[in-house]
């Protein structure tokens, strides 16, 4: 035990709590607590695509005919911008785990710019739905939509509007933690051995990419 | 488990800072290009005008082929601790249990009872359909 102290002792880095042995079992920890909370968030959204399930179920031919009117060149476009934002976060921890801070925090401008092109054209869909009525429950005034081919458009908006917006959220959630990594990119706080807070934010924004995977075509892509 | 083998093992994780796999910038790309691809793919099965009963599940398939590449490269999950590669797979489990058993109930209802089938929403649809 002593020697288990002492070895400790010699290798203790400023950012190694004082409950761990070493940085790998710090790191490993730190990952696993990431994961468990990442795995809430799946089965947080399965509530969501269990309503989309049950929803569409009910009602399939709302369905067809309301998914009709979203943008399926907005969402493709969209899905695009997440997927690269993602490959430039994953970048970034890469760049994290060489140690190089600068490069840490030019990738996280670049997975910021995704962020803020995809909220800007959630934005553009929104206002466009706001504007014609295409929206939830009592707020749905559309006039476009056949009555014969639709009972419920106002469901599958109300279920449209819930997925994304709450996708929406954890991608301007992602916005704020990634800006986070990027100013203590700028203030060198980060080593090929202390690089957990860029991996977790790392694994948490590839998990808003994960979500937009399965949203997209349950959503645009219906028919 | 070798002492030895364990012993090299451990230096080379010394080495390597914490030992974590990195992968090469080459990877990171494939997989990329493999996403653009399969995103492509599924926008044109989408103008196929499939009936429901195949977009969806080429839609879901497409889908889950894109989330694995993901978790597996992005994510690392494929050089990550077992344990996690479990706690993902249980979250996954569970979900497929949520739907499964939640659709057992959504199918059969009024099947075993008549008196079980006074859901508005069915009212609704016959009205609809008929």
């Amino acid at each position: 035990m002593s020697a288990a102290a002492e070895h400790g002792h010699e290798h203790h880095p400023p950012y190694l709590a004082h409950h761990f042995f070493n940085m790998n079992q710090q790191a490993d920890s730190v990952k696993m607590g990431m994961w468990l909370f990442l795995v809430q968030e799946i089965l947080f959204f399965a509530g969501l695509f269990m309503a989309y399930i049950a929803m569409r179920y009910i009602y399939p031919d709302t369905w067809l005919a309301a998914a009709e009117e979203l943008d399926k060149v907005m969402g493709a476009t969209n899905t695009v911008v997440l997927l690269t934002s993602s490959l430039t976060m994953a970048l970034g921890v890469r760049a994290a785990q060489m140690g190089n801070n600068k490069a840490v925090a030019g990738w996280c401008a670049a997975t910021l710019l995704g962020a803020y092109g995809f909220m800007i054209i959630k934005y553009i869909e929104y206002s466009h739905k706001l504007h014609v009525g295409l929206l939830p429950g009592k707020f749905y005034s559309f006039e476009g939509l056949e009555q014969a081919a639709t009972e419920a458009p106002q469901i599958f908006f109300s279920v449209y509007f819930m997925m994304t917006g709450v996708h929406g959220l954890h991608v301007v959630i992602g916005i704020g933690v990634i800006f986070w990594i990027m100013m203590k990119a700028l203030g060198n706080s980060f080593n090929s051995e202390n690089y957990a807070a860029v991996e977790n934010v790392g694994l948490y924004w590839h998990l808003v990419d994960l979500i937009w995977i399965f949203l997209f075509p349950l959503l645009y892509l219906v028919r | 488990m070798a002492n030895a083998a364990h012993g090299a093992h451990a230096a080379d994780e010394h080495h390597d800072g914490l030992g974590h796999h990195i992968s090469p910038l080459s990877t990171y790309i494939a997989v990329y290009l493999g996403l653009l691809v399969l995103t492509v793919v599924t926008v044109l099965v989408s103008y196929a005008e499939l009936p429901p009963a195949q977009s969806i599940p080429a839609a879901v398939a497409v889908a889950s082929v894109k989330a694995t590449l993901v978790a597996a490269w992005f994510m690392h999950l494929k050089y990550d601790k077992r344990f996690n590669i479990f706690i993902f797979s249980a979250a996954v489990w569970f979900m497929a249990v949520f739907f499964l058993f939640t659709l057992f109930d959504l199918t059969t209802r009024g099947t075993v009872l008549e008196t079980n089938d006074h859901h508005e929403w069915r009212i609704d649809k016959e009205e609809g359909t008929g």
